[in-house]
């Protein structure tokens, strides 16, 4: 050992606070607790691309059918207001969305104003170290009561999930250039038990169309 | 087009289904040429592995022709000779970029499935459950491979099938699973199990530098096999053997530098052992007959490594920590990241160095497989590898 053990480690200073309030004052925060009608998620993934271009990606509102679960249109309605769309089979949902802090490169605040969805949410993106990518973090609550039981026999998930799998799928979209997908899968009989297995096997979930939109061959 | 779907545990049928077509741009469909049934298919027949539906095709070991590609494949064409690794990598999210493929963060759709049974999700794979992606599998006349331009190796030589098929993923998992055993120069190597990837295990271990290997198993032509090799082969249901003994004894009393478990979770044993394994699994109380790992803990010696490339699936019982601990081995494990290995291999193959074909005992077609699964998984007929024709 060439240097004593009481030297200080040369290192950068640690940061004090991170996206969507994880850390605050170099110490970890656990998301906010479900209560008084609120619901709270944050969910983080880590994507091989910068943060501008991931903000660049997530203000495209317009194009987020192609990655969010079930919305099937997005219009602007102002500089920072936009009309949400949300359909399954024959019902819909509808509501109308404000961006309250727009940040480039490095964070995004919205939320509902009106209609049928009460919700709010925060993504922030801050650069991985050693290029590892850069890490989202999303933090998201939603008012419970109708809408979101709503929802969840809307979309077959409970909208907490939907948060997780809707940045899944804008990480795969990013990434990879398309959102996985199996179905139409060739199969055999599935026998009695087939439609509780398929449920419970996420085989009815919708899964966005990704860069997919027209036809893949 | 035909295929063996599993029907439940023990039953397998080949069936008419539909044919799979192109769903993303970055997909092509394969007219399958030669598939393979693989040791993991046991686990999947014996109903050891969660989340399989009734109609699943089976099947991970596949090659064949490019038949068609979607708009974005650059790397392939129709026409083209492929072998297909079984584990599915997108090639771009931080695991693909280090390489550890089977890790790929974005090719298994079912995601959250995984993520709740293991806390994260590891790549999808063809023909292995719902938790693994639902993906159809490749015992059968064609089937849609998913981010054709990463994974996919195109053969340009006119080696034969056969020699190029285990390319899919058995060579390639036994050179990972020697490649994880951290061999050195002059190391002494055992290697429980003498089925397929037990058998390129050896054969990688000694390509690998391994002075001496010692092959562990019951069955004469599979020990045969590894004999021939150069292995040193030890019969563990022998009377009066006993293993451990034996790999003292093989090795001046220290132990094997290095110890491969190419059995995993299904392992056999006749003793009081397999018996309290065998009636715990069935009571669902344990998921896994953790045989193997448990003797190659006690097997290895001091600081030495364990390299698992047999599947455990789930919760392991009276697995011997407090030894591991003691004697600061190291563990690696884990499906294969196929994507290192398949050019590599390829070249060895093509220099002659290895013909893997010779692990072949059984040429069937998609008719056969159903009574071929049932042979296989009770040990019948020296069966060592089977190979299936589709269009035969
Ligand atoms: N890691 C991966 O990516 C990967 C890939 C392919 C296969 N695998 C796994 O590797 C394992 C072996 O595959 P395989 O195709 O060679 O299967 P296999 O069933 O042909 O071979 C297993 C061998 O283990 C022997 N065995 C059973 N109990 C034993 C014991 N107590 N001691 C010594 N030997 C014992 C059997 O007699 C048999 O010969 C399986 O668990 C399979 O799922 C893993
Ligand atoms: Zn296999
Ligand atoms: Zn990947």
């Amino acid at each position: 050992m060439s240097t004593p053990l009481t030297e200080k480690p040369a290192v950068e200073p640690l940061p004090r606070t991170a996206g969507a309030a994880s850390m605050i004052d170099g110490h970890y925060a656990p998301p906010p607790k479900d209560k008084d009608g609120k619901m709270w998620v944050r969910t983080s993934a880590i994507i091989q691309a910068d943060p501008q271009t991931l903000y660049e990606r997530w203000s495209d509102l317009e194009s987020s059918p192609s990655w969010q679960e079930e919305i099937t249109s997005v219009k602007k309605t102002g500089p920072k207001t936009s009309h949400w769309t949300m359909k399954s089979g024959d019902k819909t949902i509808e509501w109308d969305a404000e961006t309250l802090a727009s940040e480039p490169g490095k964070r995004i605040a919205w939320h509902s104003t009106a209609g049928d969805i009460h919700e709010a949410g925060e993504v922030v993106f801050e650069p991985a170290p050693a290029g590892r990518g850069t890490i989202v973090t999303i933090l998201m609550m939603f008012e419970m009561g109708k809408i979101a039981a709503m929802w969840e026999t809307f979309v077959g998930r409970n909208p907490k999930q939907a948060v997780v799998e809707n940045l899944r799928h804008f990480k795969a979209l990013v990434e990879a250039n398309e959102i996985p997908r199996v179905y139409p899968v060739p199969h055999g009989p599935r026998g009695t038990i087939g439609s509780l297995k398929e449920s419970a096997f996420g085989e009815k979930l919708p899964i966005p169309a990704g860069s997919n939109a027209s036809q893949p061959a | 087009m035909k295929a063996v779907c599993w029907m439940g545990t023990s039953k397998v049928e080949t069936l008419t289904v539909d044919d799979p077509q192109l769903l993303n741009a970055q997909d092509a469909i394969i007219k399958i040429t030669r598939t393979a049934i693989c040791g993991s298919d046991l686990h999947l027949y014996d109903g050891m592995i969660p989340t399989m539906e009734a109609g699943d095709v089976l099947g991970h070991e596949f090659m064949g022709i490019v038949e068609e590609v979607g708009k974005d494949v650059t790397k392939i064409k129709r026409g083209d000779r492929v072998v297909i690794p079984f584990t599915i990598a997108c090639g771009n999210c931080l695991f693909c970029k280090k390489k550890i493929w089977a890790a790929c963060d974005n090719s298994n759709p079912n995601a959250q499935l995984m993520e709740k049974a293991y806390g994260y999700s590891g790549s999808g794979l063809f023909g292995y459950s719902h938790m693994m992606g639902g993906y159809a599998g490749g015992q059968a006349q064609y089937a849609r491979v998913p981010y054709a331009n990463v994974g996919p190796l195109k053969i340009e030589s006119d080696l034969s099938d056969e020699k190029v098929l285990f390319l899919s993923d058995i060579f390639p998992t036994g050179y990972m699973a020697a490649e994880n055993a951290q061999i050195t120069e002059g190391d002494t190597v055992a290697v429980w199990g003498c089925g397929p990837v037990g058998q390129f295990a050896i054969a990688s271990a000694f390509m690998l530098g391994a002075a001496k290997v010692i092959a562990i198993d019951r069955f004469p032509e599979r020990l045969e096999l590894a004999r021939s090799l150069g292995a040193i082969t030890v019969d563990y249901s022998e009377e009066d053997v006993s293993v451990l003994e034996a790999l003292k004894d093989l090795t001046g009393g220290i132990g094997p530098d290095a110890c491969i478990d190419a059995v995993g979770l299904e392992a056999h044993s006749s003793d009081l052992q397999g018996v309290y394994d065998t009636v715990k699994t069935a009571l669902l109380l344990e998921t896994d007959r953790p045989i193997v790992l448990r003797q190659a803990i006690m097997a290895v010696r001091k600081g030495g490594t364990l390299s698992i490339p047999g599947v455990y699936g789930g919760l392991l019982d009276k697995v011997p920590f407090g030894a591991a601990f003691g004697k600061g081995i190291t563990m690696k494990m884990g499906q294969t990241n196929m994507h290192n290995y398949m050019t590599p291999l390829l070249e060895r193959i093509e220099k002659g160095q290895i013909d893997p074909s010779y692990i072949i005992s059984h040429r069937i077609t998609l008719d056969q497989a159903p009574d071929m699964y049932k042979i296989w998984r009770d040990k019948k007929e020296k069966v060592t590898k089977i190979v299936i024709d589709p269009w035969a």
